[in-house]
C-alpha cells in the first residue's frame, strides 16, 4: 500500500481523461482573459457600477484565501505546538494553501483594471487601505509557503542537502506565516468594515475581522480533512484516519467560540430584530443568514462531537463538506449576497431592496473555473511526482 | 461675493425644487471635461412622477460626486490614487490606479465608475467628478453650476450656502424638508442638498455623521502594533513548548537511565 505513493513517474498522468478535460476548461479560461484584456473587463462579465466586485472577488479571493488556511493552522500545529504526530498532513495542506494563493493571483491579474501595475502596492502605500494589507500580506505569504514548501521539491529532485539546509531555518518563516495569515485571513472581514451603510446588518459588525479568524480556523480544520480524505480515495492512500479523528474533535470548540462571539456581537449590536424577519425585503437575507449558520456552524459542530461521526472515514468527510459549505456561503454573503449598492446610473427605489442586478456571466465563471483546474491539476502533479505525503513513520521528513 | 478662486471651502448647493430636469449640467459637464458620448460624470436621478391627480409632482437630482470632508474613497484605495484638496475637491490620480474598484464599494454614495470596455492598451480608469479644478483656480463656477438654468446648483463658501440654505427652509417650511443633507452625513460633504421629498427617494443614502471609513480606520490603525506583539506571543509559545518537551525527555531519558541503574 505505501510503496504506491512512492511516486512512479510512468503513470501515463498525461492519458487520463481528466486530464484532458482540465486541460481544455484551462484552455477556455485562458482564450476569455485573453479577450478581457484586449476588450475590457465588461467585454467578459457582468460586474457594472452597482456591482464592481462580483464572483471573482467572492470565489477565488474570499473563498480561494479561506480554503488555503489549512497551511497555517497545520504549520502551527506542527512546528509551533510541536504535535509532531500530525506531521503527515502537514505537506498537503501547505501545497493546498500554495496553490491556493496562486490561483488568488491569477485571478486577480484578470479582476484588476491593471494587473501590470500590481507591484505598485509596493511603491505607493496608503496606509489606511485594507486591501493594501491584503496586498502585502498575500505576496509575502506567498513567498513563506514558497519557502515553506521548497524542502518537498528538493527532496522530489534528488537534492537532500538543500532541502535539509531550508528545514533548519524554517521556524521564522513558520512563524511569520502565522502572523501573516491571521493578518490578512482577518482583513478580509475587514474589507467589507468600510461599507457600513451597504452590507446587512446581520453581517457587518466591526468585529467582522475576528469572525473571518476564526472561521478561517475552523475551514483550514475541516479542509484538512476533506483533502487527506478525498485523496486517500483518488491516490488509493492509507487514510489517516486516527490523525485526522484528533484534528477534528478541535472543530466543535472552535465552531461554539465562533457561535457564541457572532451571537454575543448581535445582541450587543442591538441586530437580534434581524434574526426572524419574515418581511418581504429581508426573507432573503434571514434564509441566507440561517443557511450558513446551521451549515458552517451548528450540524458541524453536533456531527464533530460525535466521536464515531468522527472515526467513520464517510461521516468526517461527509461533515466537513458541510461545514465548508456553510463557511463558504458566508464568505459568499458577506462579499456579495448581503451588499446593497446605491446605484444612482439606474436608481430604482423598489429594486434598492434586492440585488437581483448582478449574476455573474458564463465567461465570468469559466475564468475561476479554468484557474480551480489549473490548482487541481498541479495538486495532481505534485501528488505524482514529488514526495507529498510522507509515511507515518516520517520516511520523507526533512527534518533531521 | 469674493472671487471664486479664493473661496476656502469650495462647496455645491443642490435644491431640488428648482430642478427641472433639463439636463443641461451633464452636457455641460461632458465638454468642459472632454467625456465620450456614452459616458458621463453626473446623472439626473429621480422618483418619476408622484402623488395622485390633481396634485401631481416629479423630484429629481443632479448626481455627482458629494466631495466628502473625509472621503472614504481616498481612505480605501491601496495605492493612494486619491486627494482632497484644501479648498474641497477631491481628485483621482489614474497615473497610478491599479483598477481594483475598491473606492466604488466604499464610497457610501457609488460616485466612482470604472471603465469596464477598455482592454489593456486603451487603458481602463476610474472616473468621477472633479469640481473643474481648471475652472474655479481661475475664477469660473464648475462648468455644470454656470450652465443651470434655475440655478438649481450654485457654488461657492460652505459657510454661506448652509446659511442660504437654512434661510431658504426658514422662508418656506411648508416647501422644504427640514434638512440640509450633506450638512453632517458621513462626516460632511462639499454638495449640500435641499428637497421637498425625502432625501432616500432622490436616491441618497441614509448616512450617519460618522465617515463609514472610521471603523476599518480604526482597525488599520491597530494592525500593526497588532501583528508585532502577535508574533512575539507566538516566538514565545514555540520557544516555551520547545523547552517543555526538551525538558520532558530529558526527564524521561534520567528516569529511564535511573530505573536501567536500579536493575543493575
Amino acid at each position: 500500500m505505501k510503496m504506491q505513493v512512492t511516486i512512479n513517474p510512468r503513470l501515463r498522468f498525461h492519458l487520463s481523461p481528466l486530464v484532458w478535460i482540465l486541460l481544455a476548461l484551462m484552455g477556455i479560461a485562458f482564450v476569455v482573459a485573453m479577450i478581457r484584456y484586449i476588450y475590457g473587463i465588461g467585454a467578459i462579465s457582468n460586474l457594472s457600477y452597482s456591482y464592481p466586485w462580483g464572483f471573482w472577488i467572492s470565489f477565488d479571493l474570499f473563498t480561494g484565501v479561506a480554503i488555503g488556511s489549512g497551511a497555517f493552522v497545520m504549520a502551527a500545529i506542527v512546528y509551533i505546538f510541536e504535535l509532531k504526530e500530525f506531521q503527515p498532513l502537514l505537506r498537503p495542506s501547505v501545497l493546498t494553501g500554495f496553490l491556493g494563493y496562486i490561483m488568488v493571483v491569477i485571478a486577480l491579474l484578470v479582476d484588476l483594471g491593471h494587473p501590470e501595475r500590481i507591484w505598485y502596492m509596493m511603491i505607493h502605500m496608503n496606509d489606511t487601505s485594507v486591501l493594501l494589507e491584503i496586498g502585502i500580506c498575500v505576496m509575502s505569504y506567498l513567498t513563506v509557503l514558497a519557502i515553506e514548501f521548497s524542502p518537498v521539491f528538493f527532496e522530489g529532485i534528488k537534492r537532500k542537502k538543500v532541502a535539509h539546509f531550508i528545514h533548519k531555518f524554517i521556524m521564522p518563516f513558520v512563524i511569520l506565516g502565522v502572523v501573516l495569515s491571521t493578518l490578512h485571513q482577518s482583513s478580509l472581514g475587514s474589507l467589507l468594515l468600510i461599507q457600513p451603510a451597504k452590507l446587512y446588518p446581520l453581517w457587518w459588525t466591526p468585529i467582522l475581522p475576528v469572525l473571518f479568524f476564526i472561521s478561517a480556523i475552523a475551514i483550514g480544520l475541516a479542509m484538512i480533512i476533506f483533502e487527506s480524505a478525498v485523496s486517500s480515495r483518488y491516490f488509493h492512500r492509507g487514510l489517516e484516519i486516527h490523525l485526522l479523528e484528533k484534528l477534528a474533535g478541535a472543530i466543535p470548540i472552535v465552531l461554539a467560540i465562533y457561535l457564541i462571539v457572532r451571537f454575543t456581537e448581535l445582541t450587543v449590536s442591538n441586530d437580534l430584530q434581524y434574526l426572524f424577519n419574515m418581511d418581504r425585503n429581508h426573507v432573503l437575507m434571514t434564509t441566507l443568514f440561517w443557511a450558513e449558520i446551521l451549515l458552517g456552524s451548528i450540524i458541524p459542530l453536533i456531527f464533530f462531537s460525535f466521536k464515531k461521526i468522527r472515526q467513520s472515514p464517510n461521516g468526517i468527510l461527509g461533515s466537513a463538506i458541510i461545514l465548508l459549505f456553510g463557511m463558504i456561503l458566508d464568505r459568499f454573503d458577506v462579499s456579495w449576497f448581503a451588499v446593497r449598492h446605491p446605484d444612482p446610473l439606474t436608481y430604482i427605489p423598489s429594486l434598492m431592496q434586492f440585488n437581483a442586478h448582478y449574476i455573474p456571466s458564463l465567461p465570468e465563471l469559466s475564468i475561476s473555473v479554468g484557474i480551480f483546474s489549473f490548482g487541481i491539476l498541479a495538486f495532481g502533479l505534485a501528488a505524482k511526482y514529488l514526495p507529498l505525503f510522507e509515511d507515518e513513520d516520517g520516511q520523507h521528513a526533512a527534518s533531521d | 461675493m469674493t472671487d471664486i478662486q479664493n473661496i476656502k471651502h469650495k462647496t455645491f448647493l443642490f435644491d431640488a425644487t428648482r430642478c427641472i430636469d433639463c439636463r443641461a449640467c451633464m452636457i455641460a459637464c461632458s465638454v468642459e471635461n472632454n467625456i465620450p458620448m456614452d459616458k458621463t460624470r453626473i446623472w439626473v436621478a429621480g422618483v418619476g412622477l408622484m402623488g395622485e391627480y390633481p396634485n401631481l409632482g416629479r423630484a429629481s437630482m443632479v448626481y455627482h460626486c458629494m466631495h466628502c470632508e473625509e472621503p472614504d474613497c481616498l481612505s480605501a484605495c491601496p495605492v493612494g490614487a486619491y486627494s482632497k484638496r484644501e479648498d474641497g475637491p477631491v481628485l483621482y490620480n489614474k497615473n497610478v490606479c491599479i483598477g481594483c474598484r475598491y473606492c466604488m464599494n466604499a464610497c457610501p454614495f457609488g460616485v466612482p465608475h470604472f471603465d469596464y470596455n477598455r482592454g489593456l492598451i486603451d487603458g481602463a480608469f476610474i472616473d468621477k467628478c472633479t469640481m473643474c479644478p481648471q475652472r474655479i483656480d481661475v475664477g469660473l463656477a464648475p462648468a455644470c453650476v454656470a450652465t443651470c438654468p434655475t440655478d438649481a446648483l450654485m457654488f461657492g463658501e460652505r459657510d454661506d450656502l448652509l446659511q442660504a440654505a437654512h434661510a431658504r427652509i426658514a422662508a418656506h417650511p411648508d416647501r422644504y424638508i427640514n434638512h440640509v443633507y450633506g450638512e453632517t452625513e458621513n462626516g460632511g460633504t462639499s454638495y449640500l442638498i435641499l428637497s421637498h421629498v425625502p432625501f432616500d427617494q432622490l436616491g441618497l443614502p441614509n448616512l450617519s455623521s460618522t465617515p463609514v471609513k472610521n471603523v476599518s480606520e480604526t482597525v488599520m490603525g491597530i494592525t500593526i502594533p497588532f501583528a508585532l506583539s502577535w508574533a512575539a506571543v507566538l516566538t514565545g509559545v514555540t520557544i516555551g513548548v520547545h523547552q517543555f518537551n526538551k525538558r520532558k525527555e530529558q526527564i524521561a531519558a534520567e528516569e529511564a537511565r535511573a530505573k536501567s541503574e536500579e536493575t543493575k
